[in-house]
């Protein structure tokens, strides 16, 4: 034996205890998910508002051993952090809600998800719009990760105090008739800008995923080929139409100025999918009864909508499937729209009175229960390509650097497609 | 070897002089000869235990993935890639752009960083009124949260109701019609970005500087005085060649931070969760670009041969950094 052959034993053994050390402490902090005496917690994360508050206190009531944890977070964050947890394998909440931007990406790993079909999910498919079903089931049929909670139908928001200061119409009726088509919309923006020195809409991007949202085809086939000459090219020729008239206002979505927006009258139209409804009543409360709701131009068409999912990962499948399974019940759907206006996507419910009946007071007593719905239903949704998210991005900075005029409108579509093609090899 | 011969393997580490245990030891000795021996390596081990799992086996790692295909959103693409993800780097003009932008923003924020700090240190080291006020000040940027002097700066350099066109138009730099959209191109993007670096790490270079200035003998600026040496001369001909290994300690740290740059870029963004840094990559840093590729992208396996791209540059630019500044800052030899 050398000395210095002691030396590294010494070393290695000195190693060894503080590991187990370390190890030791980290072995203490384990999650809590099942406590003593059967109690069983579990959490959905989410983001924004899912209108989930008293539904929990309510099913709490029912089940004494169950307490929901409830964990709203940043829309991008959230998809982010399940996507971050599933490849770590573990820290995922019980129940995930993945909204339909992110269901690509999330049903080609649907291995990390519990197949919802073995827990007898299938029953629920006849209940559902046939497309929104078959957006979270896998290729093969064989596994369906989510159970859909809301749709985003399309419609118009606008503030009747701006439009009656531009000698405009203010019944929804009157106003859906101004604009049936997106080129009639154009002139009523031209004219309002003409009029106030004020600008009508809030940005490009925010008129080119509505339109997109209307064409036949997306950015991709079913095939997952990019093709930017059908409906992409309709919608970003329109946008950068608009863009040079100079009716917007050039904000960016989700952002502080965007959000002053709503107050401050930067714009006095926007697209409005149902989800939105909750998110100006809760960033502008001082416009209560100054917003109405028409009909979108073009005719129907759908933003967004939400799906929930069991991670794999989760301790507690079977009690997070009776949540789950609770959650997308009519009852509980109808509440959710009443509360923040999440359009269900079970059709049945459409012709339920609970909802053709309802009204927004804070959007002047629209008949939201029946604009939405209307929307929803005669839908043909596209397919959605794996690189969906990405290509969108790149498509709508090309949009933003047109905004900020740092590129010229007539070269922007070769920028775009240029743009569009990069995001789909990258 | 004798030495080895007079002490026996395993205890070459006792001190000399000491008493020799007659035929065993007590448990008082032996507590003493842990205490010698390997208490030292109990003390260091959390250290090294902690670089051990945060950081040689992330950068191992992550060199493993970057030579593997990885991606996310396609469980299907596994195996090898070879060196196929390095070789991509050469023709993906967004990895140019990105190293384009952090070098600019890096020559803009280093270099008034560290000669402002310089002045700083120099005038902070003369007797002033308030001294400990003055350098509790300086410290003040450096313990604000970089998250929220970051969302400060972003709506300072806004283009409608920014404070920085306000500030420019009042001093008759900028024109009220036209203010300047400080998103919408490189140089008015990278300067709004190596404002908040330098705002940040200014103070806290000075203090390093200033720390190292005070062990410089006082007679030494005596000597120079009388000489006929004024301030500015003193400082470049005394000051700086007398505290070059701080000099070269914060070249190199300053470096290592600039291309790692994330915060600034990310939140300096619009839609900070696009990752892009600009709608035309205007300040996308490397650091973000890594985080776009592999997040956004879901391309692990080559944002992984962008992180070891990145540490290779950084050692690179680190090494060239220093050796300058020791030919730059070492006076006469």
């Amino acid at each position: 034996m050398t000395p210095s052959w002691t030396r590294w034993a010494r070393a290695i053994a000195v190693g060894a205890v503080s590991l187990t050390m370390v190890a030791a402490c980290s072995g203490s902090s384990t999650r809590g998910g099942s406590d003593a005496g059967g109690q069983v917690t579990l959490r959905i994360n989410f983001w924004g508002d899912f209108g989930l508050d008293q539904l929990k206190s309510r099913y709490e009531a029912a089940n004494p051993n169950v307490r929901i944890v409830l964990n709203s977070g940043e829309y991008n964050a959230q998809h982010e952090d399940l996507q971050k947890k599933l490849v770590a394998g573990s820290g995922a909440a019980d129940i995930a809600a993945i909204d339909e931007g992110f269901m690509v990406q999330f049903r080609s790993q649907s291995d990390n998800f519990v197949n919802l079909l073995d827990k007898g999910a299938a029953s629920y498919e006849s209940r559902y719009l046939p497309w929104k079903w078959k957006q979270s089931l896998s290729a093969d049929g064989k596994t369906q990760i989510a159970l859909g909670t809301d749709v985003g139908g399309l419609a118009m928001c606008y503030r009747t105090d701006l439009f009656a200061a531009a000698g405009l119409p203010t019944d929804r009726d009157q106003v859906s008739a101004l604009w049936p088509t997106w080129d009639a919309f154009l002139e009523v923006g031209k004219d309002y800008t003409a009029k106030t020195g004020k600008k009508f809409i809030d940005s490009g991007t925010n008129l080119f995923n509505p339109i997109l949202g209307q064409q036949p085809t997306g950015f991709y086939n079913e095939q997952d080929q990019l093709q930017m000459e059908g409906g992409p090219k309709v919608a970003f020729d329109y946008t950068v139409k608009a863009l040079q008239a100079g009716i917007s206002a050039n904000l960016t979505s989700f952002q502080t100025d965007w959000n002053r927006g709503f107050t401050s009258g930067s714009f006095a139209a926007l697209a409005c999918p149902a989800w939105m409804l909750g998110h100006i009543k809760e960033t502008a409360p001082s416009t209560e009864g100054k917003w109405d709701i028409a009909a979108i131009p073009g005719g129907g068409g759908n933003w967004g909508g939400s799906f929930l999912t069991i991670p794999k990962q989760s301790k507690h499948v079977d009690e997070a499937y009776k949540l789950l399974e609770w959650l997308i019940q009519p009852e509980q759907q109808i509440e959710v729209f009443k509360q923040v206006g999440n359009l269900p996507s079970q059709p049945a419910l459409y012709a339920d009175p609970a909802i053709t009946e309802f009204t927004n007071p804070f959007f002047s007593d629209a008949p939201v229960g029946q604009i939405f719905p209307k929307m929803a239903q005669g839908l043909t949704p596209q397919y959605l390509g794996r690189r969906n998210g990405p290509t969108r991005v790149a498509v709508e900075n090309v949009i933003g650097r047109v905004q900020n005029n740092t590129l010229k409108a007539e070269a922007a579509w070769a920028e775009a497609v240029k743009a569009a093609e990069k995001a789909a090899t990258s | 070897m004798s030495t080895t011969r007079a002490a026996p393997p395993g205890r070459t580490g006792r001190p000399p002089g000491g008493p020799r245990p007659a035929t065993r030891m007590s448990w008082r000795d032996r507590l003493h000869r842990f205490d010698l021996r390997y208490v030292p390596y109990l003390l260091v081990a959390p250290f090294f235990l902690l670089f051990l799992v945060f950081g040689l086996f992330p950068l191992i790692y992550n060199g493993v993935v970057s030579l593997r295909h990885y991606r996310l959103d396609d469980p299907t693409l596994t195996g090898w890639a070879g060196f196929d993800n390095f070789a991509r780097l050469f023709t993906d003009s967004d990895f140019w752009n990105a190293l384009y932008n952090t070098l600019g923003i890096f020559v803009l924020s280093t270099v008034p960083q560290l000669f402002l700090a310089l002045v700083l240190a120099s005038l902070l080291n003369r007797k002033l009124r308030a001294q400990t006020w003055w350098r509790v000040g300086f410290l003040v940027p450096y313990v604000t949260p970089l998250v929220a002097s970051t969302l400060v700066f972003g709506v300072f350099f806004s283009r409608d109701h920014g404070l920085a066109n306000w500030a420019l138009q009042t001093l008759g730099l900028g024109d009220p019609a036209a203010p300047i959209d400080w998103r919408a191109s490189k140089p008015a993007a990278w300067t709004a970005i190596a404002t908040m670096v330098n705002w940040k790490w200014i103070g806290y270079n000075a203090l390093l500087y200033l720390a190292a200035m005070q062990s410089i003998p006082r007679d030494v600026y005596e000597a120079s005085a009388l000489d006929g040496a004024g301030a500015w001369r003193q400082l470049w001909r005394i000051t700086v060649p007398m505290i070059q290994p701080v000099v070269i300690f914060t070249v190199v740290l300053s470096t290592i931070g600039g291309f790692q740059l994330f915060t600034e870029p990310m939140l300096f963004e619009l839609n900070s969760q696009a990752a892009t840094g600009g709608s035309n990559g205007e300040w996308q840093s490397i650091a973000q670009l890594i985080y776009k590729v592999g997040w956004k992208d879901l391309n692990l396996g080559y944002a992984a041969a962008m992180s070891w791209a990145l540490f290779l540059i950084i050692l690179v630019v680190a090494g060239f950094n220093s050796w300058l500044t020791s030919r730059f800052s070492g006076g006469r030899r």
